[in-house]
């Protein structure tokens, strides 16, 4: 069966309308990693309900690049979020390669967000009280119990090194958060999603915090891994610059998919 | 892993964490001190009651006594089970007496605890010469005067010169007259073992060596006047004794209340002959104690006696102390109790400050579990080296406690261990490890029940919400 059957009328229509050979060869070609289907979500205050999503349905394709578009509000973090398994859906799925996961149990939801995402935050987001290296790390070390971290240790160091290097921080490995600058907190940021080889790379404003030159820094990280590695990318931005790199841009409005635009290839 | 790496990198950073084990630290070590000073009275107060009241003792129901002590531990060896089992026995007269004696010329008078005993067979069942403060008396116990007291006994009756009071004293008209001395051999008054506090003062001003001075008022060779009661009607009876030797077991109520004299001759001064209030017998194995009393308890069935452990005679005393320790444990508890809701407070405040830490935490995949854990392994961190350096505060000041009183006396000018209360050298310790060890467990217990809540809450944040706390 092809993708194509499998896709809501709505994305098809979208990609068709934006680039329509070009469009519908690309999802012919590519597999789904990420399919959203009638996503709602609500956030409640008290008695009050206050809805952020209307019934997102959404396609990510392996090896692809997204940028999530969308005024303040619009539900994209949240987007972000729920497909990261950060939290609970009110409505609708989320398959992850072929798999429902948003009503997995627990575990299994906290492991694969531990060996198949990897988060970027606009924030960092990194723990203070570690090193550089050693924030690269924690992935791994949620991953594995004491003892398997125990032999596995080296290797683990050695991988998390080689990252710290690719990201330019090969001489900051020591350094704890505080000691760097906001580029490499993010570049520091970006080892630590890699370090579990990701199969999906969930990126919430990456460069929202940062200044023009480490933003593109990061951002020609994130292509190269895209382009050389074909990881899978979806990205929230407010920066209408930095999406010109991505494969797709998707634009919310009002906690729905309003415009798909497939970008012609770099 | 990063459970481990987070607990000791949150106690290396967070300085509240450090009032956590300081409390914790406290708790443990005054708990510490607390028992070890306690353990060491009730050892002390132990080792004396057993020993002056050696394992068993077979008592009269008054102070009548019973008669023919020799018979009846003739009797108790006869049995083969009790001989196994029996060291050695010794018989006692036990009676009130007033004591008077004169320091320059001023008469002093004190009421006493007199017991008669033949001083060998008391030796035998312990207690007793390890107290006596003369060298050779310990190994070859008597109540013969050394030279040098006989020499003060002759000084002192050189010209008959009685003090005062003694001339005052008034004479029992039913009292037998005193036989009149041999011409040729003076009176030799009977030799006395006399308690350390009634034949001394304590110097309340402390000497320049910080110690409290003790000042003897009767010297080995001075005369005492004791008087009890005799026969069935109780009539007073009066005997001058000599000094030979103090009796010191630091137990304030045996120094300051006994004085002991021959048993023969006090049966003869309250014609009692034949009779003792008590026998006190020492068993080889202090194990066998309740089937020896069984035994001793069929084959004294139909005599005026009672048979008890020393313990069981000292039944009230024993289980005051042990009441007093265990209330003052629940009450030292409460410390360390505190301690646990400083730990509580604490948490509850690094729980909010690192919110968004576990909220990256958990969007790295940490379950609610790894993230709870994290917060009870820095509970028990924290409760873990709080104990460590509460035991190591607690066993030094235990063991310097003498040096500590003396150097807090010196600066305050408060003597905290008054030594005329107790009659202790030194403030008596005993560390108990297993003590020590209850204390740590039961303090990192808090520490962990007190940090459950905080964990628990921090285990159940939503993630998205920690990642957006501000």
């Amino acid at each position: 069966m092809s993708n194509l059957v499998e896709l809501p009328p709505r994305q098809i229509a979208n990609s068709l309308e934006a680039t329509p050979l070009q469009g519908v060869s690309q999802i012919l070609k590519k597999k789904p990693v990420v399919s959203v289907v009638g996503l709602t979500k609500a956030y409640r205050k008290h008695v009050h309900s206050i809805p952020v999503l209307h019934g997102v349905n959404l396609e990510v394709e392996n090896g692809e690049f997204i940028s999530l578009v969308g005024q303040s509000g619009s539900g994209k973090s949240t987007l972000l979020h729920l497909i990261g398994l950060l939290d609970s859906i009110d409505s609708g799925s989320i398959h992850f390669e072929g798999q429902r996961i948003d009503n997995l149990a627990t575990s299994v939801r906290d492991k694969i967000r531990n060996e198949a995402f990897g988060f970027v935050f606009q924030f960092y987001h990194l723990l203070p009280e570690l090193t550089a290296l050693e924030n690269v790390l924690l992935p791994l070390m949620i991953a594995k119990g004491p003892l398997k971290w125990l032999f596995s240790r080296s290797k683990a160091l050695a991988q998390a090194k080689a990252l710290l290097d690719r990201v330019g921080l090969g001489h900051r490995m020591d350094h704890k958060p505080r000691e760097l600058s906001g580029g490499e907190m993010q570049r520091t940021a970006l080892a630590r999603a890699l370090i579990s080889k990701p199969r999906l790379l969930l990126a919430d404003e990456p460069t929202g915090n940062l200044d023009d030159e480490s933003g593109a820094e990061v951002i020609r990280l994130l292509r190269t891994l895209n382009r050389e590695e074909g990881l899978t990318i979806l990205m929230v931005t407010h920066n209408l610059e930095i999406t010109r790199d991505t494969d797709r841009i998707v634009r919310l409005s009002k906690g729905l998919v309003v415009d798909e635009e497939v970008q012609p290839e770099a | 892993m990063y459970k481990v790496l987070l607990c000791l990198r949150y106690l290396q950073t967070r300085w509240l964490a450090m009032v956590c084990i300081v409390s914790v630290m406290l708790g443990v070590a005054t708990l510490i001190v607390v028992n070890s000073v306690m353990n060491g009275f009730s050892t002390k107060l132990r080792d004396r009651l057993h020993g002056l009241l050696s394992d068993i003792v077979i008592e009269a129901y008054d102070y009548d006594g019973f008669l023919d002590p020799k018979a009846k531990m003739a009797k108790i060896m006869a049995d083969p089970y009790l001989a196994k089992n029996i060291e050695a026995m010794a018989p006692t007269l036990e009676i009130f007496a007033m004591l008077q004696y004169a320091y320059h010329d001023v008469p002093f008078t004190r009421s006493i605890r007199l017991i008669g005993i033949d001083p060998q067979s008391r030796a035998k069942v312990g207690g007793f010469t390890e107290f006596l403060t003369q060298p050779e008396r310990k190994i070859t116990p008597s109540f013969e005067l050394t030279p040098e007291a006989k020499a003060r006994q002759a000084k002192n009756h050189v010209l008959d010169r009685k003090p005062a009071y003694f001339q005052e004293l008034p004479s029992d008209p039913s009292a037998p007259p005193p036989p009149d001395p041999p011409p040729s051999k003076p009176h030799e008054p009977q030799g006395l073992i006399i308690g350390h506090a009634i034949a001394h003062f304590r110097d309340r001003t402390q000497g320049s060596d910080g110690q409290v001075k003790d000042i003897r008022a009767l010297e080995p060779g001075d005369d005492v006047i004791i008087t009890t009661v005799s026969g069935q009607k109780m009539s007073p009876v009066v005997d001058r004794f000599a000094v030979a030797d103090y009796f010191r077991s630091e137990m304030s109520e045996y120094d300051s209340m006994y004085v002991f004299v021959p048993l023969d001759h006090l049966q003869k001064l309250r014609t009692m002959e034949d009779r003792v209030t008590s026998i006190l017998v020492r068993l080889k194995d202090f194990d066998e104690a309740p089937k020896v009393i069984k035994r001793l308890k069929e084959i004294l069935k139909n005599e005026p006696v009672e048979v008890q452990t020393w313990e069981q005679k000292q039944g009230a005393l024993l289980a005051a102390i042990r009441v007093e320790k265990g209330i003052l444990n629940i009450l030292l508890f409460m410390i360390i109790g505190v301690a646990g809701f400083g730990i509580l407070a604490i948490f509850t405040m690094i729980v909010a400050e690192k919110t968004k830490d576990i909220g990256i935490l958990k969007a790295l995949g940490a379950s609610r579990f790894g993230v709870m854990q994290i917060f009870l392994g820095y509970g028990l961190l924290l409760g873990l080296v709080g104990c460590l350096l509460g035991t190591a505060m607690g066993l030094a000041i235990t063991h310097n406690i003498n040096e500590i009183e003396s150097i807090i006396g010196s600066i305050t000018g408060q003597e905290l261990f008054p030594r005329d209360i107790y009659y202790f050298d030194k403030i008596p310790t005993d560390v108990h490890p297993m003590g020590v060890f209850f204390v740590n467990i039961g303090a990192v217990l808090i520490a962990v029940l007190f940090s459950l809540i905080p964990a628990f809450r921090a285990a159940s944040l939503n993630p998205v919400r920690a990642l957006r706390y501000e």
